[in-house]
């Protein structure tokens, strides 16, 4: 069910073409609003505070990852630091962290494939990731991610051989995991900003590897 | 022994190992009302109004059915709603009436939506 | 906060530490996740319950104990996080894979024993 896409506590007016159908807000939109409203009137929060941490939130998309991770593979003491501190790698790129969880990167190598889950939860590296997706939040995946790991890559098209080691990472309390795929093959000569196109989402939760180069790169 | 002690036992999202269907790769974009709830969850934390792990713990605590039924932000505002009743932050009448306030005031709501909640 | 990868200096400065102040395993150790079964709130999932693992890493700052944080208690008495690399077969007897294959969580101090087996 899609909302209006006006924020009902603002008190514009203004004419509607109504030829559009108003979606009718639902249970839990209202209760959401009440519950809100009256934090707002008790002096817990503020509209602002609220409207600070959407803006927050929408400002973080994996493309931060995405330069992260770029950044790592172009520069090796860069790299070295993000491993050993994940949170303040983050941080040195001027992405900060609005809560209190701590982040390790997990580096793949041609011997070992990371993968993060969080079996009990959602657990994620929103500020560096954004919000998930729902199927990382669902049963399927969560169940099955840490004890089939194989079988869950294979159903992302990604094929681990035998020889090399899995791990999956389970997050339950403060650390938040994010993937550092392998560098692609062939792309000695990228820029890190031609690098970050080649790293997607699921590519930094470890079910696919950082998007393969053919050609190349665009100008 | 009793057959209902798993219950208590394992958590309703204590899902890690057990069996479950392949994978369906879905995501949506997320509701004004989704991500304001997202925002509310950050600043209550923020402020040390309600943390993380009292989220979670409410979230489990609404029971395997709510759990099931529920979508994501669903139980995180049914769950925000039991803590705050819990904290006497708010009532649950309280909530009640100004949920009946926000629904007359929007456009095209049903007042049956809360009327028989 | 940094991951405490090695292990401290050889030299130990001969002071008295409160309780709970230096990690109890040291990386490289081998624990066991305890079995118990909390009613309420818990984070250590029961595919771990028993389960032996090596200490991979120690999370470096003392923290409150999230399952009592929980239920509001921010404050009070803090250990240690240990990141515990546990190989597959040792949890799932079934397990299709690589025997190198492992699972890699944080657990809490209070769920962990020194494995002398």
């Amino acid at each position: 069910m899609k909302s209006h896409s006006h924020d009902h506590d603002h008190t514009h007016h203004h004419p509607h073409a109504e030829i559009i159908e108003v979606a009718k807000p639902g249970y839990y939109e209202i209760m959401e609003t009440a519950v809100r409203e009256l934090l707002f009137e008790k002096n817990l929060i503020t509209p602002n505070e609220i409207r600070r941490q959407i803006e927050v939130l929408d400002s973080r998309t994996p493309a931060l990852g995405a330069g992260v991770v770029a950044h790592a593979w172009v520069d090796p003491a860069f790299k070295a630091r993000l491993l050993a501190d994940g949170r303040k790698g983050c941080e040195e790129l001027g992405i900060s962290f609005y809560d209190d969880t701590q982040l390790i990167v997990l580096e793949n190598t041609k011997h070992v494939h990371n993968l993060i889950v969080c079996t009990l939860c959602s657990c994620y590296p929103r500020p560096v990731l954004g919000l998930p997706p729902d199927w990382y939040k669902l049963k399927p995946f969560r169940a099955r991610a840490i004890y089939e790991p194989r079988a869950v890559l294979a159903e992302f098209g990604t094929y681990i051989p035998d020889d090399v080691e899995i791990r999956v990472s389970d997050s339950t309390a403060i650390v938040r995991y994010l993937v550092l795929p392998m560098r692609p093959a062939g792309t000695d000569a990228f820029t890190e900003e031609q690098l970050a196109a080649l790293v997607t989402r699921d590519a930094m939760i470890g079910v696919v590897p950082a998007l393969s180069v053919t050609a190349e790169p665009a100008p | 022994m009793s057959q209902t002690e798993d219950l208590l036992k394992r958590l309703p999202n204590d899902i890690g190992g057990m069996t479950a269907e392949p994978i369906v790769q879905v995501e949506h974009m997320l509701e004004p009302w989704e991500k304001r709830c997202h925002a509310l969850a950050d600043v209550l934390d923020f402020h040390k109004i309600l943390n993380t792990e009292e989220k979670r713990r409410g979230v489990e605590g609404l029971g395997s059915e709510m759990i099931g039924k529920l979508s994501y932000y669903e139980r995180w505002i049914a769950a925000f709603a039991n803590i705050f009743f819990q904290k006497g932050i708010l009532t649950p009448t309280e909530l009640a009436m100004k949920m009946e306030e926000v629904a007359a005031r929007l456009p095209e709501t049903p007042a049956d939506a809360c009327a028989n909640s | 906060m940094s991951l405490i990868k090695q292990n401290p200096p050889t030299y130990m400065l001969q002071v008295a530490s409160a309780l709970g102040e230096r990690p109890a395993f040291s990386v490289g150790k081998a624990v066991r996740v305890l079995v118990r079964f909390p009613v309420g709130h818990y984070r250590v999932p029961i595919y771990l319950r028993g389960k032996k693992g090596i200490v991979e890493s120690i999370i470096a700052a003392p923290a409150v104990d999230n399952e009592t944080e929980g239920f509001g208690h921010n404050a009070g008495s803090k250990l240690h996080y240990y990141r515990i690399a546990i190989p597959m077969s040792e949890i799932w007897k079934d397990y299709v894979g690589s025997t190198a294959d492992s699972v890699r969580i944080e657990v809490y101090e209070t769920w962990l024993k020194e494995d002398l087996t």
